[in-house]
């Protein structure tokens, strides 16, 4: 899959991850999140974008990060339909013509679906968000 | 036959990697975390243009190390800032292994493929027991230690 070649850099729980440009459509504050008590454990509720009721996924609950739910929202176009992801901050963005390394053997359960491999970013490294495998 | 080893200690035992290809050694620096991994995974390092997990033999063993007694604790709190992350390959998949101290480098003979034991150590991670200068050196099993599941 062609990923493009930029990257949106975010931070959550003070570490650095990345998502590709092509699957987002804004960068928003989270405002009138509606809670839903019939969403599993990862959603916050549901917030309206153009019309539309989107679910908002705790990306630290997803990935069992501590801390509170983030500040920012991501709403990304997924292969599950568009959906808010919560983050802490937006570091910026990489214009890259790395290709993503996969994941290393070993490392998670190959059943994980989080991830599509890692990126190279200022001498770190920094995890591809998979948005398409977020949600079961 | 015999063949290059790396002879390393990690919670006490001391434990031979059979040299296949480039080795690196390390002084230890903190890996790039990645949420959800298993938990002897401390990470990924970024060397020399390739991605190495980084696996905390200790913790896939099943180790204790010998607890902190007397004068003793106060080096225990040093943490890994001792300890090496060696960069190795074993059927051509790089990873890395902290272990506590390098010791050397040895010509030794090849393990038989014998079952043996070498508890505490669980006998499927083990490739053989080898001597080196009346030692017993723990060959291990990278592959199944870290790429069977």
């Amino acid at each position: 899959m062609d990923f493009g070649t930029r990257f949106l850099i975010l931070s959550l729980g003070g570490e650095n991850y990345a998502i590709p440009i092509t699957r987002l459509l804004e960068i928003t504050m989270p405002r009138n999140i509606q809670k839903d008590p019939k969403q599993a454990d990862i959603f916050e509720g549901n917030v309206e974008y153009r019309g539309a009721w989107i679910p908002v996924v705790n990306m630290k609950k997803i990935l069992k990060i501590t801390g509170g739910p983030g500040e920012n929202l991501l709403v990304v176009n997924s292969s599950k339909g568009v959906l808010g992801l919560l983050v802490d901050s937006v570091v910026e963005i990489l214009d890259t013509d790395q290709k993503p390394v996969p994941m290393p053997r070993g490392v998670v359960n190959p059943s994980l679906t989080y991830f599509r491999g890692i990126l190279r970013y200022k001498d770190n490294l920094v995890p591809l968000l998979d948005e398409d495998g977020l949600l079961k | 036959m015999k063949s290059n080893y790396l002879l390393f200690l990690a919670a006490g035992k001391l434990f031979g990697a059979r040299l296949v290809g480039a080795i690196e050694i390390l002084s230890w620096r903190r890996p790039r975390v990645v949420p959800l991994s298993y938990n002897y995974v401390d990470g990924l390092i970024d060397y020399r243009g390739a991605v190495y997990p980084v696996f905390n033999l200790v913790l896939r063993l099943g180790l204790t190390k010998p607890g902190p007694i007397g004068f003793a604790a106060e080096a225990q709190e040093q943490g890994d800032a001792g300890r090496s992350i060696i960069l190795l390959e074993e059927n051509k998949v790089p990873f890395g292994i902290v272990v506590d101290t390098v010791v050397k480098m040895a010509m030794m003979e090849d393990p038989s493929g014998a079952m043996v034991t070498a508890a505490p150590v669980d006998p499927q991670f083990v490739k053989g027991i080898v001597q080196d200068d009346s030692h017993d050196v723990v060959i291990l099993d990278f592959e199944r230690l870290f790429h069977a599941r």
